[in-house]
């Protein structure tokens, strides 16, 4: 009895009359809209995309500072050849004079 | 109307329109009129009113665009359905239920008289039941069982989850078959 009184609900909730709209609601509304401005106004997060979008760089750009960026950084993390050298010629120096006792 | 715009998604649109597109809003507006037109006449139960309802909820749009966020709704039609609705319920909070017609036309020409009297009463008493629900509950029914929405999306529409749309549902059905008892 109650399935039976689910089924007949269902039915009538599905089958609720509606009266057609006029055929011209959707042109109605098309031509309302072409004498009505658009208000642009933008909430504050797609306000800062447009933002951050004005500022977009190419990806060539990118690649062209990573590279710059990669070069200074490799730059300053080798050793500077000019200190080497003087160490180098001391160590020549105590190399060449180790075995004279000195007098 | 421009040819591509049926193959353009509602989202496509929506851009478009947010550029201040016109061709782009005649194709959202045709694609969807009669579908809000229905859910809208489900509350108010007057064609007049129903049509200016989806009048005003789409040139809402078309004023301000931006209120449609992509990263925010998920879809168009799902964001739309909570708009309409809230508009309807608006309306029926400022004005007093307008009584049903009582020459409602026949749901069905090739009823016997008898039959369609039936029809008809039943209609009339399943519509005011309907109307003295709670607001929820409603909405719920009002979404569910128009075509094309499943529970997920009706859900989404009412900013639920499925269970509690699914209770909504149930909790409404129960009270409607109490109060019509008679008819069942």
């Amino acid at each position: 009895m109650s399935e039976k009184q689910d089924e007949k609900l269902d039915v009538m909730l599905r089958t609720r009359r509606v009266e057609p709209a006029n055929r011209d609601l959707a042109q109605r509304i098309i031509l309302k809209a072409q004498s009505l401005p658009q208000n642009q106004i933008l909430p504050f997060r797609q306000w800062l995309r447009q933002l951050f979008a004005e500022f977009h760089l190419p990806k060539p750009a990118y690649v062209v500072a990573s590279a710059l960026v990669l070069g200074i950084v490799v730059g300053l993390s080798t050793p500077d050849r000019s200190a080497s050298k003087d160490d180098d010629s001391t160590s020549v120096q105590s190399f060449l004079y180790a075995d004279e006792v000195p007098l | 109307m421009a040819a591509g715009w049926p193959e353009k998604s509602d989202q496509e649109l929506l851009a478009l329109i947010q550029g201040g597109s016109h061709p782009a809003f005649a194709e959202l507006v045709e694609r969807h009129t009669t579908r809000f037109y229905r859910l809208a006449y489900r509350y108010v139960q007057n064609r007049e009113t129903a049509e200016d309802l989806v009048q005003d909820a789409f040139l809402r749009l078309w004023e301000n665009p931006a209120t449609w966020q992509p990263e925010r709704n998920s879809k168009f039609t799902t964001w739309f359905y909570r708009i309409v609705v809230n508009l309807c319920l608006d309306w029926q909070k400022k004005k007093r239920p307008i009584p049903l017609d009582e020459d409602m036309p026949l749901a069905d020409e090739r009823e016997s008289a008898d039959e369609a009297m039936i029809r008809i009463q039943e209609q009339r008493i399943l519509e005011k039941e309907i109307a003295a629900l709670p607001e929820r509950q409603r909405t719920a029914l009002n979404l569910c069982f128009d075509e094309g929405l499943s529970n997920q999306e009706a859900a989404e529409a009412m900013g639920v989850n499925l269970k509690a749309l699914q209770s909504l549902i149930m909790r409404a059905k129960t009270t409607l078959k109490e109060r019509m008892k008679a008819y069942l």
